[in-house]
């Protein structure tokens, strides 16, 4: 014969339920582990049965993806790591410049610029990030040889300069009626590149005086127009990339037009929105395309040679990408992500304006013999 | 007793059976060959050991009562082919290596006499073999132009087993140590030297060379360049269709004027260093054409600056020597006048070494050091669309002791030679050529108003 329910007391439900309780902020606790960050398996580009050219290796979105320290999401009970201080994050990166290993991100949103070393784990904002050498909107940026850092800022419209260990020490471009959008530099001479004047602007690097002004070339077409990234090449020549015109123009020093490829389209070759640019040393030009959401690669001659990025893919995939940097140092600190069969002989650094993958790094190169 | 004299009758009559069989067949081949039939096969100088001993019936065997028979035949062979042979001699192995098709055939008395011969081996000729070898082997090639010693001594064996071989074409040996045994003059080059053309590597003698006899000198395979063009094809067009042609290739040795065909101590197999190979003609004095070879090695002896490919022996930099479309065999276009306006890709011979855009622009601060201000000077005398002037009115091609290789001895303008007067300061300089008066420039500093 089945045994008569038997009601419960008040305070024996309530133990139970504390229990319960407890149970659930445990187990969410438990949930709340290490998040597992970069590729999961290899993502090469071009996709087969083309022999790959080039991999995704990580992505950086924040001090956590440097230092390796997570803060433990939901944790409310102490569980794990309680010293770990909250992750940095990168919140809408625009311009990267990457130096000796050191990279250099533009973070426009919150104003700030995040120095990330990966050979020492180390993820910092700017020093001098205050005062006089405040940043608004800092754009894009540049190292001289000396170890300078130079800072495009659209808001302040000047370009702001911090010495070696970050402090503010000038800016320059008051005056200029300017609104600077990028800065390279060659030898003594810092060229910004003005998109309100769709010019280029060239100052001493040392004493910001202004020098010269190149870009409105002798034939309308090949004016700069609302010129955007701008990188240096080999002897010193000007890459630009103009988001109205769709077309990468080679410069030289004293403005002469040296070549020039691309136009608007969604072709081979052709940019919908072309946005960041970074010369390797190999001469090969790297172009961002914010509406094609790719970076397209071209030879010295503007001969497109490949192209990657395109959205759709799990790992490996751009949103809203803006800034590139291309470096052949420091490939060893992304061993881990490198697949054994493939050699990296350039690391590309692309920074997404949204998504997940603040930054992310790939590597060019090809597979192992 | 009687069991004795039984064994003694028996002895005596066994001896004397021995007696008149030895009798019955001495007399037999003495009458072969003494008798008026056989006789002339007492010839030969040498004969076959059964021959000599008399011994007919070791290959011979009677077949009929009478001899001779007026018709048929009253002796055969005991064996027939090779098979009677090997009976005395050693047989060949097939598989020891290949057999000559008269050996493997069974056919001895192609090439041997069985009763005798006058030389070694009972050869059906003495002296020159091609007699034998040609009533099977294509006499063609023994009467080419050129003939191969042994091949025209007729000493086949010099060269070839007859029987039996591990090497190809029944060879003595492999065909480059067979070569070498007696071209031993090329032993100590091809090993110590450091480039060996690679068909003596790869192949052997005969890629280029004809082993019998042939139409051309040195029994090469085809004509000179030909023959090497069957390699290096890539030269073939230029040496036929090139507009510039370099006069070396077309006489005497032709390719092997500048190169070694078998080894070399130098790159290419040039027979010296490249620059040496080069001055071998173009340094020197030539008093007997009217058009002669300038004396290059005259013209830059001493000379404090040298064209930077110059400097480094390397002539073809600038010259290809297997013919060029470009003035002076120029790897790139030049122009042959003194005057040539600067147009894209008229001088590109230069501007494939020197900065391309150097004569692009008539403003830089980049591409040259020779301006007034942002005044490209190189650009305001080449580009000058009447009269644009080529590089050689101020500098020289191979060496100077003026600093970028600028010509202090003047260049050439009929018969006159225009002196150029050029000094330097630190940011410019100034120049009084026969061209014009003395004009000053400086890079910091413009010294024209323009």
């Amino acid at each position: 014969m089945r045994k008569p329910f038997t009601p419960i007391c008040c305070n024996c439900l309530k133990i139970i339920r504390l229990g319960v309780l407890l149970l659930s902020f445990f187990l969410i606790s438990a949930c709340a582990g290490p998040e597992v960050a970069g590729p999961q398996g290899s993502v090469f580009f071009p996709p087969a049965p083309n022999p790959p050219r080039l991999q995704y290796l990580t992505r950086i979105s924040s001090s956590a993806d440097i230092d390796g320290k997570k803060l433990g999401g939901l944790s409310i009970i102490a569980v794990g790591d309680t010293r770990a201080e909250k992750p940095k994050p990168i919140i809408k990166p625009y311009g990267i410049t990457v130096r000796n290993g050191k990279l250099y991100v533009c973070d426009t949103s919150p104003g700030r610029l995040v120095v990330i070393d990966p050979a020492r784990k180390s993820f910092e904002f700017l020093k001098g990030n205050y005062s006089f050498g405040k940043l608004k909107k800092p754009i894009s940026s540049e190292i001289d040889r000396d170890g300078n850092l130079y800072v495009a800022d659209t808001v302040r419209k000047e370009v702001l300069v911090y010495g070696p260990s970050g402090n503010f020490l000038r800016a320059f471009g008051k005056g200029l009626e300017m609104k600077p959008v990028d800065v390279a530099i060659d030898g003594d001479y810092l060229y910004v590149l003005d998109i309100k004047n769709h010019d280029i602007k060239i100052l001493d690097r040392k004493t910001g005086k202004h020098l010269d002004t190149i870009g409105k070339g002798s034939n309308e077409e090949h004016f700069l127009s609302l010129p955007i990234s701008i990188d240096t090449g080999p002897k010193g020549s000007l890459y630009v990339s103009n988001m109205t015109s769709g077309k990468i123009v080679n410069l030289d020093r004293d403005g002469h037009l040296l070549g020039e490829f691309g136009k608007l389209g969604d072709g081979f070759g052709q940019f919908g929105r072309p946005k960041g640019l970074a010369v390797d040393d190999q001469g090969r030009i790297y172009v961002v395309d914010a509406a094609h959401q790719n970076v397209q690669i071209f030879d010295k001659s503007g001969r497109l040679l490949m192209f990657f990025g395109d959205p759709g893919l799990p790992f490996g995939s751009l949103n809203l990408p803006a800034g590139i940097a291309v470096t052949s140092q420091g490939i060893d600190l992304f061993k881990e992500y490198i697949d054994p069969a493939f050699a990296v002989e350039q690391l590309i650094f692309v920074t997404s304006q949204f998504g997940p993958a603040k930054i992310s790094v790939y590597g060019l190169g090809k597979l192992i013999d | 007793m009687i069991i004795w004299k039984v064994i003694y009758r028996l002895a005596v009559y066994c001896s004397l059976s021995l007696i008149v069989f030895s009798f019955f067949t001495n007399t037999a081949a003495a009458s072969c060959l003494t008798g008026a039939c056989h006789q002339e096969l007492q010839s030969f100088t040498r004969l076959h050991e059964p021959v000599a001993e008399g011994e007919c019936l070791s290959c011979h065997e009677s077949v009929a009562k009478e001899h001779p028979l007026k018709k048929g035949k009253s002796f055969k062979l005991v064996a027939a082919g090779a098979a009677l042979c090997v009976e005395c001699h050693d047989s060949f192995d097939p598989n020891v290596g290949k057999l000559h098709p008269a050996v493997a055939d069974g056919e001895c008395l192609v090439c041997h006499n069985p009763h005798g011969g006058n030389k070694t081996g009972l050869l059906r000729a003495a002296g020159d073999l091609k007699v034998i070898c040609f009533e099977c082997h294509n006499a063609e090639p023994f009467a080419q132009q050129f003939v191969h010693g042994p091949a025209a001594a007729g000493v086949c064996l010099e060269c070839h087993m007859p029987h039996q071989s591990k090497h190809k074409n029944l060879l003595i040996s492999d065909s480059k140590s067979l070569c070498l045994r007696c071209h031993a003059d090329l032993v100590a080059g091809l090993e110590n030297s450091a480039v060996i053309h690679a068909p003596i590597n790869n192949s052997d003698c005969s890629a280029c060379h004809e082993v019998h006899g042939g139409a051309f000198a040195h029994l090469l395979k085809a004509d000179g360049p030909k023959l090497c063009f069957s390699c290096h094809e890539e030269l073939a067009d230029k040496y036929k269709k090139s507009k510039t042609k370099h006069t070396a290739l077309y006489k005497d040795d032709r390719c092997g004027n500048c190169h070694s065909p078998h080894f070399s101590e130098y790159a290419s197999l040039l027979s010296e260093l490249e620059s040496e190979t080069c001055l071998r003609c173009h340094g020197k004095d030539d008093f007997k054409r009217s058009r002669a070879l300038r004396n290059i090695r005259t013209e830059i002896a001493g000379k404090e600056h040298l064209h930077a490919p110059l400097a480094d022996g390397k002539c073809s930099a600038c010259h290809d020597p297997h013919g060029s479309d470009f003035y002076r065999l120029l790897v790139n276009a030049y122009p042959e006048n003194f005057y040539a306006p600067y147009r894209k890709g008229t001088y590109a011979f230069c501007l494939d070494c020197h900065e391309e855009n150097l004569l692009r622009f008539p403003e830089t601060s980049i591409y040259t050091s020779f301006r007034d201000g942002k005044h490209n000077l190189h650009y305001t005398h080449v580009a000058d669309s009447r009269k644009g002037r080529t590089c050689r009115a101020c500098h020289q091609a191979h060496a100077s002791n003026g600093p970028k290789l600028v010509n202090e001895e003047g260049a050439s303008f009929g018969n006159w030679r225009i002196p150029l007067h050029l000094e330097l300061t630190e940011t410019g300089g100034s120049c009084s050529p026969g061209c014009h008066r003395r004009i000053s420039y400086d890079r910091e500093n413009p010294v024209t108003e323009r």
